[in-house]
């Protein structure tokens, strides 16, 4: 399963102005990459993402999940998807406040109908893999920044999706737990081979990322994408990164 | 299910304070509707019920003619066969005979018309409350005998006519051959009912004097019949005039002889939508109001619930849920105050004498005990349940169309 974008385009109505956010990408992520999506604010990160996770429909172009053209699901298709194959983690705010910890990574479950005793079996433990255990029936507001953002990611691989979307997900968090946050979204990477794609322009997160597509003024129609394959974590060799063009 | 549930109550107690307001708001307005739908019942009830325990009963027999006119020309013999179907009839209670004279009274003071009850005294206490109405103090007291020549009238009527215990007055009647007599009586007790307009107007004496008096024998006027249960007038009514069988004898009910009082009924039928209508504005726009609020308030995590795969119709019910809860739990705060409060009151009474003097016009005396019936509470129940759901209903659409695109960029 993959991921493929090609000539790829989106334009936003801004009164009655058409603003382009994405001229023409054209991009393939594969099974188990983790890799950042780079650039400057508005370069058009967060529109890429979104349309890869179904939420904004593109303008021209194609883009396949596995075997799906998104184009072609409906409201209600897209709105599966999401449940069950793709996994999203926003800057900030990505939880139910109204549910404990341990609820809103249950809710997943409970959408995808997942039974109750294995739903808090499940959550539990992903939530002790996040460093959470202690945590578990605390609301959004009882916990830290870095560890909403923690609940967030134990949320998204619960499920466990084909890819998880992280827009700028160390946005809203200091250095320290931005690179505490990164490394457990590595780990996870590394030990159960999901598929992470993130938005970023925080120089550590590129640093740590192994495949950096870097977007510049995604509003111009210059050459502004290109593929940087980065290495610095070199304990991890198991599978080595092409060059994506 | 029990996840959506519990969200839309955590998210009903997010607001603590405007919640409360709503499910205050929604449970003062059931309380007031069932307290004035309890004092309105009661105070048609008790004018009813007093109307029937003071003078008309439930069911009346007399000649054709005679409860338009009051006229002594329509008279009849109580034949035994009457008296016979009417004992054996297993719905009645008790019945008795009148004769029902117009009259003169006057004393050295002034005089007054009237219309004479002639009454059986013991046959009397069992269909009207006559006798309970009479003050025993200061010597006063019900008649004994029906052929006693002794009168009793209302205490508004003595303080007219300046009479005290055992004073005489003069009765003129016009008798069967239109003449006019007159007869010395003695004033031998004092009534009060909670009806003004019989108090102003109706005194009692024997009844076998009064046919002596005005030379009918043993005609009467009336046959006054009480049931057991009110409910069924209707089909005793029509079961005596097809037993009766006696065109010259009009059955009525206490429907047909007091119809402003049932039109009072219906008015109060009317007022009731008038209740219900009240309160479904307010469920409307305090709960359409509450969730509107609360939906833009909650936009972002709305966002959030659909971008993690919540299907639209999920997030319909909760907020529906949210607006059940708040409809609840108004509703049973409304429904258990205005139930007790209307059960206490009830019993106690509720006295309006101080700021309503012409309450004892409507005949239903100055003390109002509220009553309420259950199929009352149960559609108020009903109501707001159901205009609750239709408040939530469109902010509920609202909700679930929400573009999860729009709602994540609104923080
Ligand atoms: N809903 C929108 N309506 C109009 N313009 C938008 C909208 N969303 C994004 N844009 C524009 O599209 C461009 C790319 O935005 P975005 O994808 O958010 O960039 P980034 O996430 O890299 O900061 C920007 O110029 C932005 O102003
Ligand atoms: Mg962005």
């Amino acid at each position: 399963m993959q991921i493929s974008i090609k000539n790829l385009y989106k334009n936003y109505q801004l009164n009655g102005l058409e603003v382009p956010a994405i001229r023409g990408i054209d991009l393939t992520i594969k099974k188990g990459e983790f890799s950042a999506i780079a650039g400057p604010s508005g370069s058009g990160k967060t529109t890429l993402l979104n349309i890869i996770g179904g939420l904004d429909r593109p303008t021209a172009g194609e883009i396949r999940v596995g075997n799906d053209d998104l184009n072609k699901l409906n409201q209600k298709e897209l709105s599966d998807l999401r449940l069950h194959r793709i996994g999203f983690i926003f800057q900030a705010y990505n939880l139910i406040p109204v549910l404990t910890a341990l609820e809103n990574v249950e809710y997943v479950l409970l959408l995808q109908g997942v039974l109750k005793e294995e739903r808090t079996t499940r959550s539990t433990r992903i939530l002790e893999e996040v460093g959470l255990g202690e945590y578990i029936n605390r609301f959004p507001k009882e916990l830290s920044g870095g560890q909403q953002q923690r609940v967030a990611v134990a949320r998204a691989i619960v499920s466990e999706p084909e890819i998880i979307l992280a827009d700028e997900p160390t946005a809203n968090l200091d250095q320290k737990t931005g690179a505490l946050l990164l490394d457990l979204m590595h780990d996870l990477n590394h030990k159960k081979n999901i598929t992470f794609l993130f938005s970023t322009h925080d120089q550590m997160v590129m640093e740590k990322a192994r495949r950096l597509v870097y977007l510049t003024d995604g509003t111009s129609n210059s050459d502004t994408f290109r593929g940087h394959g980065h290495f610095k974590d070199n304990k991890i060799k198991k599978k080595s990164k092409k060059k994506s063009n | 299910m029990k996840t959506l549930i519990l969200i839309s109550w955590r998210n009903l107690w997010r607001q603590k304070r405007r919640s409360l307001i709503v499910i205050l708001s929604v449970g003062l307005g059931i309380f007031a509707m069932i307290l004035s739908i309890g004092l309105l019942n009661g105070m048609i009830n008790q004018a009813v019920e007093n109307t029937i325990s003071t003078s008309i009963g439930h069911i009346a027999i007399h000649q054709k003619g005679f409860q338009d006119t009051m006229k002594l020309e329509y008279n009849f013999l109580p034949a035994r066969g009457i008296e016979k179907i009417i004992m054996e009839e297993n719905y009645v209670s008790s019945y008795a005979p009148r004769l029902k004279v117009q009259a003169m009274v006057r004393s050295a003071e002034a005089s007054r018309g009237v219309l004479v009850y002639g009454i059986d005294p013991e046959k009397e206490k069992t269909i009207s409350k006559i006798s309970d109405y009479t003050i025993k103090e200061d010597g006063g007291a019900f008649l004994d005998s029906p052929s006693e020549g002794s009168i009793l009238i209302s205490k508004s009527m003595a303080k007219k006519l300046d009479l005290l215990i055992g004073d005489k007055l003069v009765l003129m009647i016009q008798d069967k051959n239109n003449e006019i007599v007159g007869i010395g009586m003695t004033v031998k007790g004092f009534f009060q009912t909670p009806v003004d307009s019989f108090d102003k107007f109706v005194v009692f004496a024997g009844m076998r004097k009064m046919q002596e008096i005005t030379g009918l024998d043993k005609n009467i006027t009336e046959i006054n019949i009480l049931l057991k249960d009110k409910k069924d007038v209707d089909a005793v009514k029509k079961l005596l005039i097809s037993k009766i069988g006696n065109p010259d004898l009009e059955i009525l009910t206490w429907k047909d002889m007091v119809p402003n009082l049932v039109s009072a009924v219906k008015f109060m039928d009317a007022m009731m939508y008038i209740f219900f209508s009240i309160i479904f504005i307010t469920v409307i726009f305090s709960i359409a109001n509450t969730l509107v609020m609360a939906i833009m308030e909650r936009f972002h995590e709305i966002g959030v619930m659909k971008s993690i795969g919540t299907r639209p119709s999920w997030i319909f019910f909760i907020v529906i849920f949210e607006a059940v809860n708040l409809g609840l739990i108004g509703l049973a705060a409304g429904v258990s105050m205005g139930t007790i409060c209307t059960m206490v009151l009830s019993n106690v009474g509720l006295d309006f004498s101080f700021f309503i003097e012409s309450m004892r016009m409507w005949g239903t005396g100055s003390i109002i005990y509220p009553s309420i019936k259950t199929m009352d509470i149960v559609m108020a129940t009903v109501i707001v349940m159901s205009t609750t759901i239709v408040a939530a209903l469109y902010p509920a659409v609202k909700a679930a169309r929400i573009k999860p695109l729009e709602a994540l960029n609104y923080v």
